[in-house]
């Protein structure tokens, strides 16, 4: 079956079909492309669908006979340094491919509903085939140059697609923060990569890590440059997975439409730092420092993650900060050196995240028909609650893929995270704490946000939060901002909502024990019913359930999640331990020699499952003990005011609260810190040097030409042309030099 | 063998054709316009025609050569050559000049001088890069600075003979170094003076007379390219210009100091260069944070390309004073490359600016929904500027730092740091071009003004930017293109390095 292997370079290629006739479509015949616009969406998912047949069976060649094969064309031709392209297919490869097109066909079909009211939508389809190339060019690249193009090519898609609504200033600031973010990071992995040529001289992954560990165990190369180098390249991975210094870009990354959230902002491109570490693990494992700083940053990111998820009102802000928690799982993963683990849990939370990325852009598309297009409104939790009855089918998938993130036995990332957590026992009892804990706070914030969208009432009509009486009016239109502007500033909890996005960090900072704000803080931290006027129930629309089109790729993800768990679960067939994803990966297991041995004690496995289990359990528990709507809303009223009574005495344990509340809500403080050092720094800079250019660089020729010009009028003033004066000094100098003679002759 | 004197005829058809424009009868602009645009189009076709039937790219020799004697007393020849190091740079001038002028259509005042002028920079510009004798290298620098000047000066904004005052002055002081380093060359020696440049590659002088030549040579070539310090007459120029002018000055123009670098400075006088190169990458790498840094804090449009401009040049500097075969050649594909991003550039700035009325970047917003074509073009021709990957700019980047990192010269602890600072410069690039961006077009804004100064990009409009986007992808795809223009000539040029 050598053939299909000669022809896998159509995996990236093919969907680039679509964005290149969109483009020359939208060109030379606007108003036909647009008429058109269902055909090609149609012809986009065709065509991944093509892909995804195609790169099946190249999985299920890979699981059979497990080989590499590589091709590469010559790109540039010099004497002294030759780039090639190529592809390569190994495990990696096909898993990655396998994920990416499927995740990206079921995206497609919900986006062609979630975006048929938009200006945009043959853009949108464009943008995201091009991702789809991208990402897909990525996952079969054979070089490091390749990873590198591939690599900004998605960076590039993210921000297109972050501002893909480019009237909001916020998406406009976020696409930006994006890339300049992951252009730090890109830094890290060009200079890497670099580094890593110049050591051994070679871009191909195989001859590289070969001839670096020839050099490393011959102690031929300084090992601190080395350390340099591949802590360069990780911090690629860094900025692209969102793992710590670098995750600011990924929660304002959420300001775009939510199909990108669940495909590029969760499923894969995020991914892509794993990835990146995944593919690169055989060089890392050479230096264990490397390994040591890898697990570390996963450990951070997966607490940080967890806890700045506590709090959020955002749906996908919340969603986002969990997709970072759970990156650093993997990451985590890789440090600990279990690269089964990392990747299983990688499909497994792609799958699941996914699902739980398009479910809340269902609920997003019901609540915006009543709260209006803000996304400040429409993706608010606090407006939102009591939706089960209104769109049921959303509501299980959402809770399926809540508890498969959770880690709750039959889905999913059960058996991924599990497997992570065991790992983690092995390899450092703080890190395996730590990764528990997170995996509590896991359940906690995913029900959180689960209790707050779908049990109770909904609490955008109890509330009348705008002072208006239509929702219509001062819904923030689509493409532009200005509806804000008639916002009646007297409502406290309004003023909150809408300055909460752009001045979230100085509003807080400054004045985060003032009494009347803590209050309404409480006040929505604990109930989300503050009912300040029943008068004004006079809107009659209701949020309802999305179009099957819509709900057709829910469907196919909640199998996913239910059963993707399979291929991770080891089968006792024969007395041998054996799992699909293990022998599918088993060539690159040899490569790695690590872990290969995968000899899991069924009650050990139980013990630690059982554990697991229960502190999600537990997790589970205290979400439902903070946030189980009360029904009855009249009494709680009063419960509130206890609350506030007793918040004045400041109890330890509400002090504790608040302060988690507060690092939460300001995203830790990391994007505040980022905004007055480095982005002040930056701007000071500039303001400074372009002052040094302009008055001290120009200011040279510039008071050189003033000078010469003074010089000159002068000069001119003094020969003005007057005879009488020019006869005066002539006569004056004469006659100076007439008595000065006649002097020294009178000496002489 | 063809003896068709090919040069010769490219050089002088534009000014001659562009003379003749004087002795039209009077009748409107248009006549004048469609004639220049034919003028530019039909010496575009046979500059292709004649490199592509009589260039042979894998010769390192002189090409189409032409030797006419033209002033007996001191030997100076009207000699004309072509090799691989010259070829992009014309072919280059060629492509942006004419659409350049088809970029001026708009222009009306004045429209005879304007095109006149249009058709003698060409000439210009193509005889710099096709001369194979110094004095007349010295005097096509001086010829096309004349129409600059001009240009600027009459169709620019509203300081416009401040900056035009400027530019002349900043080249013609730079003139005057490079008219000393000609002569102190070409009378080195032997009685009679030497002009010829393959004559002169094979000399060599004592180290102290080829240092102070070399700096001659490259204060004229800095002013141009630009270096810092040199470089203010950049941003005020291109903030005044017409943005056809802009294209001209952007695209070509700086590319005449990078050209001078390596034709004079690098293939002259190569012990001198081996020992100044490492203070110019010091000085390259300065160049691109610097510029970098301060093109943010500009507040007008054009001047922070322009500054981007130069952050970009920094590259070539770091390319040229390499000393590889890759370092070279990168520099070679930067000079084209950013002559196409550079000019495309300005261009969506000054056609932008046609329709907004607007120039400081803190005014502006919001004017993506009128103008999406605009838009689209601008944000690729950004992307392209800030090296994105599958454009001209990231391979031409990449090269650069490749021919960094094979360089022999260098220690490892300097080779760090120098890399390290210029990819310092590829996080500053997206910082200031993607907020420029973001200024202009994010964002919403409610236009006071009537509706009808709105109108997207124009056929003619569409046509000039994605006539520079295609070579802009085309290289960045397939960067032979170039290369294989160039690569026998470079190595050539560095084989000089070996032997002596």
């Amino acid at each position: 079956m050598e053939h299909i292997y000669q022809y896998a370079w159509i995996i990236p290629f093919l969907p680039l079909l679509v964005p290149l006739l969109i483009g020359s479509g939208l060109l030379f015949f606007p108003m036909a492309t647009k008429n058109l616009r269902r055909i090609w969406a149609f012809s986009s998912i065709l065509l991944l669908s093509i892909v995804m047949l195609f790169s099946m069976k190249l999985a299920i060649q890979q699981i059979n006979n497990n080989s590499i094969y590589q091709y590469l064309w010559s790109w540039t031709i010099n004497n002294d340094f030759s780039l090639e392209f190529g592809y390569l297919i190994d495990p990696l490869t096909s898993i990655m491919s396998m994920l990416i097109t499927t995740v990206a066909i079921l995206v497609l079909i919900y986006s062609d509903n979630y975006m048929s009211h938009d200006q945009g939508y043959l853009r949108f389809f464009a943008y995201m085939s091009f991702f789809n190339t991208s990402m897909l060019g990525l996952v079969t690249s054979s070089n490091l140059i390749q990873i590198y193009i591939f690599w900004e090519l998605v960076g590039m898609c993210s921000y297109l697609l972050i501002g893909f609504w480019f009237t909001r200033p916020i998406a406009a600031n976020a696409c930006q923060k994006a890339f300049v973010t992951n252009r730090v990071g890109d830094f890290g992995l060009l200079l890497g990569i670099l580094g890593f040529y110049w050591i051994t001289g070679s871009f191909e992954f195989r001859d590289l890590f070969e001839i670096f560990k020839n050099l490393i165990n011959n102690n031929e190369v300084n090992s601190l440059f080395c350390i340099l180098c591949a802590f360069l390249l990780f911090a690629g991975a860094v900025a692209k997975s969102a793992q710590f210094p670098l995750h600011v870009w990924l929660p304002d990354a959420m300001e775009g439409p939510t199909p990108i959230s669940a495909l590029i902002h969760a499923a894969t491109m995020v991914a892509a730092g794993i990835f990146l570490v995944a593919r690169l693990l055989p060089l890392f494992l050479i230096l264990p420092s490397i390994m040591y700083g890898i697990s570390f940053i996963g450990i951070i990111t997966v607490l940080l993650g967890g806890t700045l998820a506590l709090a959020q009102k955002d749906i996908k802000i919340s969603l986002a900060y969990s997709t970072m928690s759970q990156l650093g799982y993997m990451m985590l993963a890789l440090g600990m050196g279990s690269y089964r683990a990392a990747l299983f849990h990688l499909i497994t939370h792609a799958y699941s995240k996914a699902l739980l990325f398009l479910g809340s852009g269902s609920l997003i598309h019901s609540m915006e028909t009543v709260v209006g297009y803000s996304p400040n409104k429409s993706q608010n939790m606090v407006l939102m609650g009591g939706l089960t009855k209104h769109v049921p089918i959303t509501k299980t998938s959402f809770l399926i893929g809540t508890l498969s993130l959770c880690g709750i036995p039959p889905l999913a990332c059960f058996w991924s995270k599990d497997e992570i957590l065991n790992d983690s026992w092995i390899y450092s009892p703080i890190f395996a704490i730590i990764a528990y804990f997170t995996a509590g706070l896991t359940a906690f914030y995913m029900f959180r946000i689960y209790l707050l969208t779908f049990e109770g009432h909904l609490n955008a009509f109890l509330k009348n939060y705008s002072g208006k009486k239509s929702s219509s009016f001062y819904s923030i239109s689509l493409w532009g901002q200005e509806g804000l502007k008639s916002i009646n500033q007297k409502f406290l909890l309004l003023t909150l909502l809408t300055m909460n996005k752009k001045e979230r960090v100085s509003f807080f900072s400054k004045k985060p024990y003032q009494n009347q704000i803590n209050g309404n803080l409480r006040k929505m931290l604990r109930s989300f019913i503050t009912i300040i006027d029943f008068d004004n129930k006079n809107i009659s629309a209701y949020p309802h359930e999305s179009d099957n089109t819509m709900l057709f790729p829910l469907i196919l993800l909640i199998l996913f999640t239910f059963f993707i768990g399979i291929i991770g679960i080891p089968f006792n067939q024969e007395g041998i331990a054996l799992d699909i994803l293990t022998k599918w990966l088993t060539s690159s297991m040899n490569l790695l020699d690590s872990n290969s041995e995968n000899s899991v004690d069924s009650y050990e496995f139980l013990i630690n499952a059982t554990l697991s289990v229960s502190i999600a359990f537990f997790g589970i528990f205290i979400a439902f003990l903070f946030y189980k709507p009360a029904y009855s809303s009249l009494k709680n009223f009063d419960l509130i005011n206890l609350f506030d009574k007793r918040g004045q005495k400041r109890i330890l344990g509400d002090k504790l609260i608040n302060i988690i509340y507060n690092w939460s809500a300001n995203r830790g403080y990391i994007d505040a810190f980022y905004a007055k050092f480095l982005i002040k720094g930056v701007r000071g800079l500039a303001e400074l040097v372009s002052f040094f250019d302009r008055r001290i660089i120009d200011g040279i020729p510039n008071g050189f030409g003033v000078t010469s010009f003074f010089v000159g009028e002068g000069i001119k003033y003094v020969g003005g042309g007057r005879i009488s004066s020019y006869l005066f000094w002539y006569f004056f100098y004469v006659s100076i030099l007439f008595l000065f003679f006649a002097n020294i002759q009178f000496y002489f | 063998m063809n003896y068709f004197p090919w040069l010769t005829t490219i050089v002088i058809l534009p000014i001659f054709a562009g003379s003749l424009i004087f002795v039209f009868p009077q009748r409107g602009n248009k006549i004048i316009r469609w004639y220049t645009i034919c003028i530019s189009v039909l010496e575009l076709l046979l500059i292709t025609y004649a490199f592509c039937y009589h260039f042979q790219p894998d010769d390192p020799l002189i090409q189409l050569g032409e030797d006419y004697k033209w002033i007996n007393f001191f030997d100076f020849h009207w000699r004309l050559g072509i090799d691989g190091l010259s070829i992009g740079p014309v072919l280059l001038t060629g492509f942006i000049t004419t659409l350049a002028t088809l970029a001026a259509w708009p222009v009306t005042r004045d429209s005879r001088l304007f095109h006149f002028l249009m058709l003698a920079m060409y000439s210009g510009q193509i005889g710099l890069f096709s001369s194979r004798d110094l004095l007349l290298f010295f005097i096509m620098w001086e010829l096309e600075l004349i129409p600059v000047y001009l240009l600027l000066s009459m169709w620019g904004g509203k300081k416009r003979l401040y900056s035009a005052t400027k530019f002349i002055l900043y080249t013609a002081g730079g003139s005057i170094f490079l008219l000393m380093g000609v002569l102190g060359v070409g009378l080195y020696g032997s009685n009679e003076p030497t002009l010829n440049l393959e004559t002169l590659v094979n000399q060599s002088y004592p180290v102290s007379l080829e240092i102070i030549f070399y700096i001659g040579f490259f204060i004229a070539f800095a002013v141009k390219l630009p270096i810092i310090p040199l470089h203010t007459w950049l941003p005020d120029t291109h903030g005044e210009a017409h943005y056809s002018t802009c294209m001209l000055l952007a695209g070509i123009l700086l590319k005449m100091g990078a050209y001078g670098l390596v034709r004079i400075n690098m293939e002259l006088l190569p012990h001198a260069h081996s020992i100044f190169s490492p203070s110019l990458m010091i000085i390259g790498t300065i160049q691109i944070i610097y510029a970098a840094s301060t093109s943010p804090g500009q507040r007008n449009l054009k001047k922070r390309i322009a500054y981007s401009s130069v952050s970009h040049m920094g590259f070539i500097i770091i390319g040229i004073s390499s000393i590889t075969d890759t370092g070279l050649n990168g520099a070679i594909l930067q000079i084209i490359s950013h002559g196409f991003i550079g000019a495309a550039l300005f261009f969506l700035a000054g056609t932008s600016y046609d329709r907004i009325r607007l120039v400081f970047l803190d005014e502006m917003g919001g004017i993506a929904i009128p103008m999406p074509k605009i838009f689209t073009l601008f944000s690729s021709f950004s992307m392209a500027s800030l090296a994105l990957p599958g454009m001209s700019g990231f391979i031409a980047e990449l090269i650069v730092f490749f021919g960094l990192i094979t360089s022999q010269k260098y220690l490892l602890i300097p080779k760090i740091l120098i890399t390290f600072g210029m990819a310092i410069g590829i996080i500053l690039t997206p910082i200031y071009s993607l907020s420029m961006s973001r200024q202009m077009f994010y964002g919403y804004k409610l236009f006071n003004i009537s509706n009808s100064f709105f109108f997207d990009s124009g056929p003619r409009e569409l046509f000039v930017s994605t006539a520079i986007f295609l070579p802009v992808i085309g290289i960045g795809i397939y960067p032979d293109f170039v290369l294989s223009l160039s690569v026998e000539k470079v190595e050539a040029i560095l084989s000089n390095y070996f032997y002596r």
